[in-house]
Formats: structure tokens, sequence, C-alpha cells
């Protein structure tokens, strides 16, 4: 039990909790915090340019690690400008614990300077959100904060301190571990599951997200193989499952592949891995698998038969549940004919794209390069929009956590900072932010941060000149009425290259095929600052197939107009 | 809409009223009464609210979602019947 002032405690509460970087921006009541960690040779702090940086920093961090992620932000509009991330962080079940400064406890509720209700305002996108009252809490509440985090289904957690508090002299006592109850699969239920699957004629297997948070790629492999049923995953779930595989047919939902929606529509049962029957995978929801009974396994009992009533209910870890799962399993079905149904499909209705008419290049041929050229080993994150889709469907995954967007929320803005936060966890693969110009024009700011931090992303801007996936709903639903769609980046308003190298990075720009790979070399090539490559590519490409919001999925678009599941008796 | 009564305790602590009624508003959630009362045990209030869902929304999943709170030390939803008889 040492005497040390209530930041002490908070930076040494941080260390014992196995924080290794903090990305944050001093203020006023957050100050105190800043000077013991002047003196913390466990912990990192990266100096980020907007609030906002640090909390998708934070959480791509810990998308790419497995560990809480920390940001840190001030009182009043350093803590609002966290909003976001923890909105974010909170839709897609990212752990990240976010500190914030408070005014004194005597200014509290008095409109003081800088004083925001951080605490209420984070209400409904936080786990659970702290106030510290009291000195001698701190290195509780931080370890509570981290298991919180950590836990259960994973997420945000907020701790607001009051400046004085930080201040005050207190003791250090290490807080005792925080306990994590887990609970285990319920034993009939599994039976019955395993039952289901050795009886089903048309199963599948839909992954969502809790697999990759669950640790669970190897057991679903070892399940999948040993069943021989098909497997679908989701936009949280790309790479838990290998892109590489026989059994894997891709991503279903609104921009999925034709194999991978009718596997679910035409399914008679869905076996669900921590995943929430999202409307974006699901369309219409009285429409969706009609003839499917549902197993639905998740780590938080809300989620089970929320959108979808589950035949089975499994409340546990993914990977638990895989494991129990594996040992009870003793009967693979009987695939064939189903097999030959998805295989038909397969071939006939690959992932593809046409170049455009007018010879400017393709987004899709990019993407499809950078994935093929950087690899497998690499981290991808994305922003929102049509990239973020091609980044889903052309890039390769392998590994489960090799592909970080914002899929719940869908934040514009999250794939630079979410790199940068990716690349302080795992500084030795290469991480590539595959964005778009309007989300670029968002967050391009970290670039700094990268650049003073030795941080060596490399994004690849996606630049179409427009707010590209609005245009093409206005395109298809809209008459083509492109109201304030238009960005101007085509005509070098920003001029993206000139912006990196005043940012501290390299600036490459390509325009034509032929230059395409070289271009990725040559920023692989870079390893001592971050790179931005501006592709100029054409403003029509569309994003297919396309399940049309307020549809069925069974209403699966190619191309504008071709439904091949509704039009055709497949 | 159907009515249901929800019996809740409550840690101690500020904010988790806050918690609880901010759960209802996003998840569009009718509140007819409510009442917070102290326990014998000071580290925790007992909390009873009268909902209103919408018809064929059963209240098994708000309870669900309560339970995810930190500060819900537990929360069950009364049968209606019983309900019946208290107010009887």
């Amino acid at each position: 039990m040492d005497t040390v002032t209530g930041a002490s405690s908070l930076v040494r509460a941080l260390e014992d909790a196995g924080c290794e970087v903090i990305f944050g921006i001093p203020g006023g009541t957050i100050l105190p915090a800043y000077d013991p960690l002047l003196d913390s040779v466990n912990i990192r702090h990266v100096l980020v340019r907007h609030e906002q940086g640090a909390g998708h920093a934070a959480s791509g961090y810990a998308q790419a690690t497995g560990r809480v992620g920390v940001c840190v932000a001030t009182s009043g509009p350093g803590a609002t400008n966290l909003v976001t991330p923890l909105a974010d962080a909170y839709m897609d079940s990212v752990p990240i614990v976010a500190i914030t400064g408070q005014v004194n406890r005597s200014m509290i509720g008095t409109d003081a300077f800088q004083e925001a209700d951080i605490r209420s305002i984070s209400l409904p996108i936080t786990k659970h959100a702290f106030q510290v009252t009291e000195p001698e809490d701190i290195p509780a509440v931080i370890a509570e904060a981290f298991a919180l985090a950590a836990g259960g289904r994973p997420g945000p957690v907020l701790v607001d301190i009051p400046k004085d508090v930080l201040a005050a002299t207190t003791t250090y006592t290490p807080a005792p571990p925080v306990p994590t109850p887990r609970v285990t699969p319920a034993a009939n239920e599994i039976r019955r599951a395993a039952g289901l699957i050795a009886s089903s004629r048309r199963p599948v297997f839909y992954v969502g997200g809790g697999v990759v948070r669950a640790g669970a790629a190897a057991e679903l492999r070892a399940l999948a193989e040993r069943t021989g049923i098909p497997v679908v995953t989701t936009l949280m779930a790309r790479g838990a499952f290998p892109d590489s595989h026989r059994q894997h047919l891709g991503m279903p939902g609104m921009h999925g592949t034709v194999p991978a929606v009718a596997a679910l529509q035409q399914s008679d049962l869905l076996i669900a891995l921590g995943t929430r029957f999202d409307d974006r995978v699901t369309g219409v929801l009285k429409l969706f698998a009609p003839n499917a009974a549902v197993i639905h396994a998740d780590i938080d009992p809300a989620e089970i038969s929320k959108n979808r009533k589950a035949d089975v209910p499994i409340i546990g870890d993914c990977r638990d549940v895989l494991v129990s799962l594996n040992a009870a399993v003793r009967q693979a079905p009987v695939l064939t004919s189903w097999w030959a149904y998805l295989d038909g499909l397969r071939d006939r209705f690959p992932l593809g794209y046409d170049w455009p008419d007018d010879g400017t290049l393709s987004p899709q041929h990019v993407i499809e390069r950078i994935g093929t050229l950087v690899g497998p080993e690499a981290i991808y994150t994305a922003g929102v929009g049509q990239h973020q889709m091609w980044a889903a469907q052309f890039i390769g995954y392998e590994r489960p956590g090799s592909f970080i967007n914002s899929g719940g929320l869908g934040t514009m803005g999250f794939a630079v900072p979410a790199a940068m936060g990716a690349q302080c966890g795992v500084p030795d693969r290469a991480v590539w932010a595959i964005d778009g110009d309007g989300c670029f024009q968002m967050t391009n700011q970290e670039l700094v941060t990268c650049a003073l931090e030795g941080i060596p992303i490399k994004v690849a801007v996606i630049n179409n000149g427009n707010l590209g996936m609005v245009r093409q709903w206005q395109n298809l639903f809209y008459r083509g009425r492109y109201s304030n769609t238009g960005l101007s980046t085509h005509d070098r308003v920003p001029d993206f290259v000139a912006l990196a190298e005043a940012l501290g990075c390299v600036g490459l720009r390509c325009a034509e095929k032929s230059e395409v790979d070289d271009v990725i070399m040559r920023a692989m090539e870079v390893r001592d600052r971050p790179v931005v490559i501006d592709f100029v590519v054409g403003e029509d490409a569309q994003v297919w197939p396309m399940v049309a919001a307020g549809t069925g999925n069974d209403e699966i678009m190619t191309v504008r107009g071709i439904k091949p599941l509704f039009d055709e008796d497949l | 809409m159907t009515r249901h009564v929800l019996s809740m305790v409550l840690r101690n602590v500020p904010g988790a009223l806050a918690r609880v009624v901010v759960l209802f508003s996003s998840r569009g959630v009718d509140v007819e009464s409510l009442s917070l009362d102290p326990t014998e045990r000071g580290d925790v209030s007992r909390m009873d609210v009268v909902v209103g869902l919408p018809a064929g929304r059963s209240p098994d999943q708000l309870v669900k979602q309560l339970s995810r709170l930190v500060d819900v030390k537990s929360v069950v939803a009364v049968a209606d019947s019983a309900r019946n008889q208290i107010g009887a």
C-alpha cells in the first residue's frame, strides 16, 4: 500500500490491467493523469489528433489483438467526441475502456467550463459507465471496467474521473482479480442440436462475429469438416472460416453471394453461431429462411429469439458451444443433393464485376489486387460504403480478425484510425486501410499521428469522386437524381497525393489498370512512413449482388433487375 | 398494447435508475407506472414497473435486456394473473 495521487493510482491500475498502449489527447480535467503517464515504462501513449480517432484506434487495437483497447479524453468536448466510437464498439461488441476527465466533484452539475454529463450521454451505448467519486476506488473500478469490457459479450465501458479525484492523495492497493463467470452450454440443448444436425438435409453454419470474439475458428473448422456442412460468414465474421475452404459459400446478406444467400433461404437447419439475425443479413424477416429450424448459440441471452425464434437456444461462449457440439455430433448428415444444388449456384453465380464502359479503373479490380499482392497475413480495415462491401467480397480472408470494419453502426471514417490502432497492436503485420474518398475526408487527420509515431499503415483511397453507396441508391431508387453525392475529388479538391505529403505520408496516385500492381508494390516497400494511394476509379461501378432494402432475400439481384432465385425454379 | 409488471432489484448506486429508464426509452417500451423503494439491505432498492408492450411482443426479451445491466441484480416479469390477484 503506497501513498500516491489518484492519477498515479490510475496509471498503475492500467498497468496492472495489462494495458500497453493508450490512444488519447490531454486537456484541462484529465491533465493530472498525463503527468505520471510520462514516467510509465509499460504504457505507450499515442497522441491522436481527434478523440474520435482515439476511440476507433482502441477498437482497431482490440480487434487485432483480442485485448482490451484503451482511449483517454478530457471532459466536455473531449468526452463527447468519444460518443461515436463508443456507439460503434457497442454495436460490434468490441472490448474498449474509455477514460474521461471530469470537472471537480464540487463543480459537477453547475454547467462548469468543459462540463458534459458523459456518463448519462453514454448510457445507451456502453455496457456500463463508472464515475469515480473517491480516489481510493480507482484500482477496483479500473479492474472491474476491464473485466466488464472483455467478459461475456464484449463491449465498451466508460470510466469518468473528476479532476480533484485524480489530484487527491490516496493509497494504491492492487485490486483483487475480478471473477468473470462463464456459462456452460446446457447439455440437453447440445444433445438436441446434435440430433437436429444429424437428421438435417439442408443445414448451414450461419457464422457471426461472436465466433471471432470467442477465438473459436479452429473449433468451427473441426465441426464443419466433420459434418461437411456449408458455411457462410457475415460481415463481422469474415476470416472466421477460410475463404479458400471448399465448404465456404461466402458472405450472406444485402451484398452477399448468391450461394450464401440461397443456402440460408433454402435451408432446413440454420446453425447460427455468435450472430444476431441483423436486418442486413435477413432482409425482410418474415421471408427469411422460411423452412429452417434454428439452432442459435450466443453468449448474450438477450440476442436469442430477438428477431427469429430459436428452436434450440444455446447460451454460451461460441468456443465452448463448438467444443460441446464437436463431442456430441456423432453422425454426419447426408448432404449430396444439397451440395449439388449449392455447387450449381456457385458455378452459375460466382462473384464478379464488369469493367466500366468508359475506360476508367475498376474499383473491384484494385481491391482484388491489393488482397492478392498483400496476402492473407495482413490486416485489412475498411470504412463504410461501396469500398467496404468490395473489401468484404474481393479480398480472400483466411484468418479471424484479419478484416476489421464498422458493421453494426456503419461509421464512415472508421478505416484510418482503426488501422492505426491495429498496427500498434500487431507491429509485425502489414495493415491496409481500404477507404473511400468520403470516409477518408472524415478522419485522415490521424495520418499525422501515424507519421509522427512511426505507425506505417497503408491507405488505399478508392476514389470514385462520390459518396458511392448513397449514389448507388440514388441511381437505383431515386431515378438517378444525384443529390449532394458528388465530392469533387476527381477534380483534385482535395488533391489526396498532396494532402498525404502534407500529413507526413508518402502520396501515390494510380488511374490506370496497367499501373495498379506497381503502385501496390511500391507502397509495400515503404516501411518508415504511412502511404496513401489515390486510386482514381470510375464513378458508376455498383455493388452486386444486392438485396434491396424492404425486400426478401429471395429477390437477390445479381445485377439490376435480374433475380435468379426469384425468377427461376432452381 | 399489453401490460406487464416487472419486479426488479437494483444496486443503490448513482445512475442505476437512469440506465433502466434509458433502456425502456431506447427499446420503445411504454412506462405506465414506476415505483422505487428502499429495502432492509441498504445496498439495493426494489423497483416495480408496469410497462406497456405492443401486442404480440413478449416481456421475455425485455427481461433479458434488463438482466444485462450491471446495476440490475434481478428482474422478473410477474405473470398477469398474479397481478390481477394483487389488484383484486
